[in-house]
């Protein structure tokens, strides 16, 4: 009887952290505006629609990410930030894996401004919902990871 | 009770922190700024004798300043995960490496040095030399221990500062340097013209050739 009150409550709790999710949603939030006005918003501009103040020294039209960036897929968003792209920096040396992830969600984030989603990115913040979890606190993030670490030459 | 107690304070605790983490979304109105301002290239003329010095090239060996003492260099400071001026200043060496026939190539040498040693290791630098499609047979990466790094840096007046892992400030600094060792051409700022770094460089190659 008790086991199932339990079971019960925990259902609860679940849907409870369920709902959490759908209003809150993967927001931007600080850290992510901070990582993105250091290392990208140069070239890609505030609204990352690649009028940033170094353009007016490259040779090349940088995409604006309303137009590109729904036609990639996560992974694919991910190799560029991580490895870099033309004259773009990798940025894989440098930031952690979650770093990385907040540059991934600020670019998703920045493609959907003024323009009609995809009926598939109207749930695409409860698909990475997840990253509302403080997975730092578990895992680390002020830590960087044993292979990042400088190797001295 | 106490059991149902405990169970309702344990919930409360869990939902603490999405709780307030929504509290620090900001939706989509805010917008991120950076203040920092590129200032256009800057040719200066100058006379400043650089010093030898040994550091790690992008194979992991290690390279001799003095053995491009019979060369005019081309210098550069960059560093690998530089957002702004650095992957500027590396296409324009890319371009000035290209400017050169064959013959004016074996008496060039270009050397890129890292002004972030903590991230930029050998094969960091390797990956992003050949991302630019350099040829490496005359343009070393350059990278070794900070404290060598900043008796370079200091040589140069190259002014950095660490803001966070991977993220630098530094003097945007190009460089000739005639066959003495003397720094002859510096070049601030943005990246340098590729065809007037060209022009200046065939200047010492030519005062060579007539002396």
């Amino acid at each position: 009887m008790y086991a199932k009150r339990e079971f019960v409550n925990l259902m609860r709790l679940l849907l409870l952290v369920a709902i959490s999710f759908a209003v809150t949603g993967c927001g931007r939030n600080q850290r992510m505006d901070r990582l993105y006005a250091e290392r990208c918003l140069g070239c890609h501009g505030s609204f990352g629609r690649g009028d940033g103040p170094v353009t007016v020294s490259l040779p090349a039209r940088l995409p604006d990410f309303r137009e590109t960036v729904q036609r990639k897929s996560t992974g694919q968003i991910r190799r560029i930030i991580s490895e870099g792209r033309g004259i773009m920096p990798g940025f894989d040396p440098a930031l952690r894996p979650a770093e990385i992830t907040d540059m991934v969600e600020m670019v998703r984030f920045l493609s959907r401004e003024g323009r009609d989603v995809s009926w598939w990115e109207k749930y695409d913040t409860l698909v990475v919902a997840h990253c509302s979890v403080p997975w730092d606190l578990f895992l680390g993030y002020d830590d960087a990871p044993e292979e990042k670490r400088v190797e001295k030459p | 009770m106490l059991r149902n107690l405990k169970f309702r304070l344990g919930r409360t605790l869990f939902l603490l922190p999405f709780m307030a983490l929504a509290t620090l979304n900001h939706g989509f109105s805010h917008e991120p700024t950076n203040s920092k301002k590129i200032s256009g290239p800057q040719r200066r003329e100058v006379r400043i004798p650089i010093r030898d010095f040994r550091l790690i090239d992008q194979n992991g060996r290690s390279f001799d300043f003095k053995t491009v003492r019979d060369k005019v260099v081309v210098l550069a400071f960059a560093y690998t995960t530089c957002p702004d001026v650095c992957p500027l200043t590396t296409a324009a060496m890319r371009q000035i490496q290209m400017g050169f026939d064959r013959i004016e190539r074996s008496s060039v040498y270009f050397i890129t040095v890292t002004t972030d040693p903590e991230v930029d290791n050998p094969k960091v630098l390797a990956v992003y030399a050949k991302r630019y499609g350099v040829d490496l047979s005359d343009w070393a990466f350059v990278t070794g221990e900070e404290v060598v790094l900043r008796g370079i840096w200091k040589n140069f007046g190259v002014q950095v500062v660490r803001k966070a892992r991977g993220l630098v400030d530094h003097t945007s600094l190009t460089a000739v340097i005639d066959r003495t060792g003397t720094m002859r051409f510096a070049y601030y700022g943005t990246a340098p013209d590729p065809k007037v770094v060209i022009e200046d460089v065939r200047s010492l190659l030519a005062h060579r050739s007539n002396s």
